[in-house]
């Protein structure tokens, strides 16, 4: 069992406040949303059908609401361990395994096919916390910033995830 | 050409939101994964679950967001536009189970020219809870 205080050591602390940005090579394009849409099991026509965006106001088609917020096609970088390829912080966490406690999105307008994705991380705080399980657990949250290739912001999104340790797992 | 119909004007605290369920295949959950750009071997990889004392391959937590988007403009039309969303994780999902995504309204108030309205809606397994709580706010243009 991993007593409180164990885990969120002094050199950690020293990664809250830390930033990066990271610059989309490519606008969003139409594949990727019909991609996601088709995906996810999303028959929306808003995500295909020019003629039914435009007849709700829409230029053209739009992106799925949470679409922006979950695609890692800003990042160009091989995949880590992991197999990821998206925004990490390559915390120095050891022993524990990472699962997403919960998100809070905020959308300022509709993500559009051209739209070119720039987006910042911020690690906003890192706390310790007794876990349901008995023991200690790390809650990391991240804040991202969305916005397109003319500044127009997009959305925001605030991430939480978990490290428990490994060995006090059942 | 029929746009979705917004159920705005049926609208009142309490009003449910009509439930979406989807069964969330390995090959769902690897089409995800590539749609987003993720391929994160916690989704699709049972040796890499297993070393983390995981039962099985998860599906990623923020599909759900998206679930949860898709039942509420499903339900308000396509010119219904989420400012705010939030949810909370509570327990793992696997691969071919089945999500049911729930909600009702819990206010609506007029607001310049939309009908600002907000929801919970929590997402259940069969009779587990995978995501509670959850939230949105959502302008509905008058």
């Amino acid at each position: 069992m991993t007593a409180i205080g164990a885990l969120l050591t002094e050199e950690l602390r020293g990664w809250i406040g830390r930033e990066v940005s990271y610059a989309a090579p490519e606008e969003i394009g139409r594949a990727s949303i019909r991609y996601f849409a088709l995906a996810i099991g999303d028959d929306n026509p808003l995500y295909v059908d020019d003629a039914y965006a435009r007849a709700a106001g829409y230029p053209s088609i739009i992106a799925p609401p949470t679409f922006v917020c979950e695609t890692c096609q800003y990042a160009h970088r091989p995949p880590d361990h992991d197999g990821y390829v998206g925004h990490t912080w390559e915390l120095p966490i050891k022993g524990c395994r990472m699962i997403r406690g919960g998100h809070d999105y905020e959308f300022f307008r509709p993500v559009m096919p051209e739209d070119r994705i720039n987006v910042t991380w911020l690690l906003e705080d890192i706390s310790e916390h007794e876990s349901s399980r008995g023991g200690s657990m790390l809650v990391v949250t991240s804040v991202a910033t969305y916005v397109n290739q003319r500044g127009d912001m997009l959305a925001r999104n605030r991430e939480t995830l978990i490290f428990q340790p490994v060995e006090a797992l059942p | 050409m029929s746009l979705r119909s917004p159920a705005a004007g049926a609208i009142e605290t309490g009003t449910p939101i009509p439930p979406l369920e989807r069964t969330l295949t390995q090959v769902r959950m690897v089409a995800y994964g590539g749609a987003t750009w993720d391929w994160h071997r916690l989704h699709y990889e049972p040796a890499y679950t297993a070393a983390r004392k995981i039962a099985g391959p998860i599906v990623d937590g923020q599909m759900f967001g998206a679930l949860l988007a898709e039942a509420l403009l499903d339900w308000l039309g396509p010119r219904a536009f989420i400012r705010r969303m939030s949810f909370r994780l509570r327990a793992m999902v696997f691969a071919g189970e089945t999500v049911r995504c729930e909600g009702e309204v819990t206010s609506i108030v007029a607001e310049h020219d939309y009908e600002v309205v907000r929801v919970a809606q929590r997402i259940r397994v069969g009779e587990r809870i995978a995501v509670e709580p959850a939230g949105a706010e959502i302008a509905l243009p008058r």
